[in-house]
């Protein structure tokens, strides 16, 4: 494992090296999926927001202020991409799929029972407005205080902390609804 | 503001935070894509950081304020390139470089490098080889901008504008 400090890594390739942005993408390609994969809902929307949020971060980081947090520059970047992959989705009207493929293709082998479970939360975490999915996971899977969060979004703490809780509330509903069925 | 107080979200918690397998050629698709850009001008609008207009001045609008603006004008001549000097007035810049295809658009050539002469005019005079040539000028490493002076041809690669040059030969 490469252990070079990101900061290095940048300088390495704003002075040309290109290849060594290669060590960004293998440290930070597993965070940043996770949470597109949540996000976006399917396998092909969150590789090609994963994939856009490098290409952008390689163009820009000459621009990146402080290189050894890179890691929260481009979650920054991707979070941006994924809302602008949401908003173009909803305008397609695309109805939610679970992506079955990349759950039966998690490394870890998943019990029957454990997969049908995953998939009543990614059909739960689909079912919430945007805004919601976005807060809730920021907060809650990315381990993220509200003061990042509203910085990451622009958006006030207050409503991060609404948006919050009422994803809670209806995933609570959802997974109840799920269960009793 | 309650916090997630149910066991079943907990549980949603852990299991979202399992980690989410990606393409095994997701490195090589997104390198390939890196060193795609990396061969080509550097696309410079990002939706983090809007276009500052205001940051750089037309050439126009210098003449007007009887400061100087002259785009490109050959030095002198000699074989096989000739000594080009590109000048743009932007008086905000921290940095100018030249980019175009006569250097790779490289954006850190540091032959291409313009200084400031004060009041904001930027020069730098380089070696051009002669024949046709697309170049612009790339302000703080983020905004593109094509000579005010020169004429525009388009980039059917990225779509922003650049700006046309003929070199002659020596004769």
């Amino acid at each position: 494992m490469d252990t070079r400090a990101d900061a290095l890594i940048v300088q390495q390739v704003l002075a040309g090296d290109v290849d060594a942005f290669a060590v960004l993408v293998a440290r930070y390609r597993e965070s940043c999926a996770r949470y597109a994969m949540h996000m976006l809902g399917n396998r092909e929307d969150a590789d090609e927001a994963l994939q856009d949020a490098f290409v952008r971060a390689y163009r820009a980081l000459g621009r990146c202020e402080d290189p050894d947090r890179f890691g929260a520059w481009l979650f920054r970047i991707l979070v941006n991409r994924c809302r602008t992959a949401g908003a173009r989705r909803a305008r397609r009207a695309q109805t939610f799929l679970s992506d079955e493929g990349a759950l039966l293709s998690a490394s870890e082998p998943h019990p029957a029972e454990q997969w049908a479970w995953r998939e009543e939360i990614e059909r739960a975490l689909s079912a919430l407005p945007a805004e919601q999915r976005e807060a809730f996971l920021l907060k809650y899977v990315e381990g993220l205080g509200y003061d990042e969060m509203a910085e990451l979004t622009g958006v006030g703490v207050s409503a991060l902390k609404m948006r919050v809780m009422r994803a809670c509330d209806r995933l609570r509903v959802l997974l109840k609804e799920v269960r009793s069925a | 503001m309650p916090e997630i107080d149910h066991n079943k979200l907990d549980e949603v918690v852990s299991e979202l935070r399992r980690p989410t397998p990606l393409d095994a050629s997701f490195d090589r698709r997104v390198m390939r894509a890196i060193r795609a850009v990396a061969m080509r001008p550097l696309r410079l609008i990002s939706p983090l950081m809007p276009m500052p207009r205001w940051r750089v001045w037309s050439a126009f609008a210098a003449v007007a304020a009887g400061m100087l603006a002259v785009s490109v004008i050959p030095a002198f001549r000699s074989n096989p390139a000739q000594p080009v000097q590109f000048v743009l007035v932007a008086p905000e810049a921290s940095t100018v470089q030249v980019v175009g295809d006569f250097n790779g658009w490289n954006a850190r050539h540091a032959a291409f490098a313009a200084e400031n002469r004060g009041g904001g005019v930027w020069t730098v005079t380089a070696p051009i080889p002669p024949g046709h040539h697309r170049y612009a000028f790339l302000v703080d490493d983020s905004l593109w901008v094509p000579d005010p002076t020169a004429p525009r041809v388009a980039d059917e690669d990225f779509g922003h504008p650049n700006s046309a040059l003929v070199v002659e030969s020596a004769r």
